[in-house]
């Protein structure tokens, strides 16, 4: 009772608390949406594959591409799924054996959302075999199968996230395979799909699978168990100093010190690696798009894919400006320094990164020349207003940041507002206005113009619109350093 | 050099200062005492313009600093954790700001040069960031930091605690040192004796309003025990 009426205030002290109720019911949606997406997709897949493809069992297909299933659960539990890790240092130290502890922490992690997979990919395709001639006990020996491997993955996860070092490995594996594939006979993806026609075909094999799971626990079993002090692997890593002088950055000058020390931010702290990592992907956003040929008509649809290819950083950093300094708010603001001129320097990296953007996106030409056109234009606007924009939304988010801590899933949300949802009108649909209209009524190439232009013209007056900026920093600037002192 | 007219907080109801006037001259050293929620730290934050006051003004330098920016070219202060970037090394935190005191790097090395003793060899050259040294470290990082490019104003909350007893006498040494006479320090303390030490000019605060200011005398400190031990 007594927990229950605390957590029942924790929930409705919280600042915000209105705001953060809505995001949890809104997440429960948007939840039970894509759980129903993905569980009628994988219903019909089968069904598909059936049809589709003539010379080869569907069963057979689906195996040879588990690989890539695998990669792409791998990626996002690395983003987004929480280690009970660092929960147990206030355990450490009660009569507890330290295989209790080891064990309860694993099996935790098995209790994890994500773990759900089997039960929503995997169930479904097998329900649909069912209705096809295979035999229950070979489909639930198939099931069990990906089960066990799917809980493989768990465990894998607990590795990988010790170093960045191995998620990059991770990613240079998956570029070998497809490579491998695109260029020599072999296909490593049909290679892991055998063991998985072979559990089907004979129910004995899975003895492997189970060998291959307590194998994977024992391995990190003994891995957790070496890190088990408190000066190791529980503690917050320390890490050794190094690098980060930035020498090129002294052509600058006084205008340099800013931007060190936001380099320096990124590299340094969790929280902000994630996002530079997940600003790079933004890159990649096009190809959702660019390569699909209904895309091709819906110009607002162009638009929004030109604006996310190059505007993923400014989005993801911009909207926390300034709460990345919100540890340190408070010498920043009685430092010698201009709040015009912090912003400015906040404004200069965006704006920096929205360029190499666009430089990276210039392949992007392979699908047509106006598709580089709007990434171009698109980069523009995102310099030169997007930027502010994101920065005003910043200015909105009174939530402090915990720099060197993970970010939960859907952590990002949690310092949402109804105002910066509104801000969805200037980031996203003035863009699309600004291409459309004159395109509409005059020629694409007006569209373009007036899009880039917009940018252009903001870049121009960018002193006058940083003042305007500053005006509204400086009216919430009590009212920020209160809310960073929680 | 720093001026209170009429200055006031409320939150709500409950008034947490309340201050009809006060100035601090040039190179005064100024000690606040009182005990929790007296207000020292309030009046601190107001007069750094970290918190709105519900009335009056503070000007520091003939400059009124709710409305201008530029008091803070001739201020410094260390009030808590959040003076620090901890994910810097102390070299690189020095450093920055440094450059934002528009001090040049051979300037800052001869000025760190004489924290020697005070740093005693666990600060400089750890190769370790901020966030990785002790309580103590770090409020040793902090209290240098505030006076590199010698401000002419330097505010400190609670300098003493945390620090080790040879760190404290170390740093009143440096406090009460011939180099920072000039200097208008701002320093509040539940240590009676060191704030005695360091202070010519002491201000008791209680429940917000000050209920004593003088300048010290030999019977400060016995005046302050009597006060706060009740009798």
């Amino acid at each position: 009772m007594n927990l229950f009426s605390l957590q029942w205030k924790e929930t409705f002290r919280a600042p915000q608390w209105e705001a953060k109720v809505t995001i949890k019911i809104l997440i429960g949606l948007v939840s039970i949406y894509f759980i129903g997406a993905f569980v009628f997709l994988s219903s019909v897949v089968y069904t598909i594959l059936n049809k589709e493809v003539l010379d080869r069992e569907p069963l057979e297909v689906f195996n040879g591409i588990l690989l890539f299933i695998f990669f792409a659960e791998l990626v996002i539990r690395f983003f987004l799924q929480q280690l009970p890790v660092t929960n147990i240092q206030s355990l450490i130290l009660l009569p507890f054996k330290k295989r209790q502890i080891i064990n309860h922490v694993m099996l935790r992690s098995v209790f994890s959302a994500f773990n759900l997979f089997p039960f929503i990919i995997y169930l479904p395709f097998a329900i649909s075999m069912y209705r096809d001639d295979y035999l229950g006990s070979q489909i639930f020996a198939w099931w069990l199968a990906l089960l066990m491997s799917t809980l493989c993955l768990n465990f894998l996860l607990y590795i990988i996230n010790k170093n960045n070092a191995y998620f990059f490995a991770l990613l240079g594996f998956l570029a070998g395979t497809i490579a491998l594939d695109i260029y020599t006979e072999i296909d490593l993806g049909k290679l892991v799909g055998i063991p998985f026609d072979a559990v089907v075909k004979n129910s004995e094999y899975l003895l492997g699978f189970a060998l291959l799971l307590v194998g994977m626990y024992a391995f990190l079993f003994t891995f957790l168990k070496k890190g088990f002090y408190m000066d190791a692997g529980l503690a917050q890593k320390k890490t050794r100093a190094r690098g980060g002088e930035f020498k090129m950055l002294n052509f600058l000058g006084e205008d340099a010190l800013i931007l060190r020390n936001d380099l320096r931010m990124i590299m340094r702290n969790v929280r902000p690696r994630q996002i530079a990592l997940m600003s790079f992907l933004f890159l990649f956003y096009g190809l959702v798009f660019f390569t699909q040929d209904i895309y091709r008509d819906m110009e607002y649809v162009m638009v929004f894919a030109g604006l996310f290819v190059t505007g993923g950083f400014t989005m993801t950093f911009g909207n926390y400006v300034p709460a990345w300094d919100s540890s340190y708010y408070k010498l920043l603001m009685t430092q010698n320094i201009s709040y015009k001129k912090y912003l400015l320097s906040k404004w200069n990296l965006m704006a920096f990164v929205t360029a190499v953007s666009m430089v990276l996106a210039i392949p992007y030409v392979y699908f047509g020349w106006d598709v580089l056109a709007i990434i171009v234009a698109g980069a523009f606007f995102n310099m030169g207003l997007g930027t502010w924009i994101a920065l005003f939304g910043g200015l909105l988010n009174k939530t402090p940041m915990k720099l060197n801590v993970k970010a939960k899933a859907f952590e990002n949300t949690q310092s949402f507002s109804v105002t910066q949802f509104a801000l969805i009108i200037p980031k996203m649909v003035l863009p699309v206005l600004l291409y459309w209209l004159p395109s509409y009524f005059i020629s694409p190439i007006a569209g373009f113009i007036t899009l880039a232009g917009a940018g252009v013209l903001a870049i121009i007056f960018r002193d006058k619109i940083a003042n305007g900026v500053t005006v509204l920093y400086k009216k919430q600037k009590h009212e920020t350093i209160e809310a960073f002192n929680k | 050099m720093i001026q209170l007219e009429n200055l006031s907080k409320k939150y709500d109801e409950a008034t947490v200062l309340n201050v009809a006037s006060l100035g601090i001259d040039k190179g005064e050293h100024f000690g606040l005492v009182g005990n929790n929620g007296a207000g020292k730290t309030t009046l601190f934050s107001l007069l750094l313009d970290l918190i709105r006051p519900s009335s009056g003004k503070v000007s520091i330098n003939s400059i009124e600093v709710a409305k201008s920016e530029d008091w803070k070219k001739d201020t410094a202060a260390f009030i808590d954790d959040a003076f620090l970037i901890d994910y810097l090394t102390p070299e690189e935190y020095f450093a920055f700001v440094a450059q934002l005191r528009k001090i040049s790097t051979d300037e800052l090395q001869t000025f760190l040069a004489q924290f020697e003793e005070f740093f005693n060899g666990e600060i400089l050259d750890q190769k370790k960031y901020l966030r990785d040294f002790s309580k103590g470290n770090q409020k040793k990082v902090g209290l240098a930091a505030a006076f590199i490019g010698s401000p002419e104003v330097v505010i400190l909350d609670e300098p003493f605690a945390n620090l080790d007893p040879s760190s404290q006498i170390r740093l009143k040494n440096f406090l009460t040192a011939e180099n920072n006479l000039n200097c208008t320090l701002l320093i509040s303390s539940h240590d009676l004796n060191h704030v005695t030490d360091v202070c010519d000019r002491i201000v008791l605060l209680e429940k917000g309003a000050v209920i004593k200011d003088t300048p010290k005398s030999p019977e400060t400190l016995k005046e302050l025990e009597a006060y706060f031990s009740g009798q």
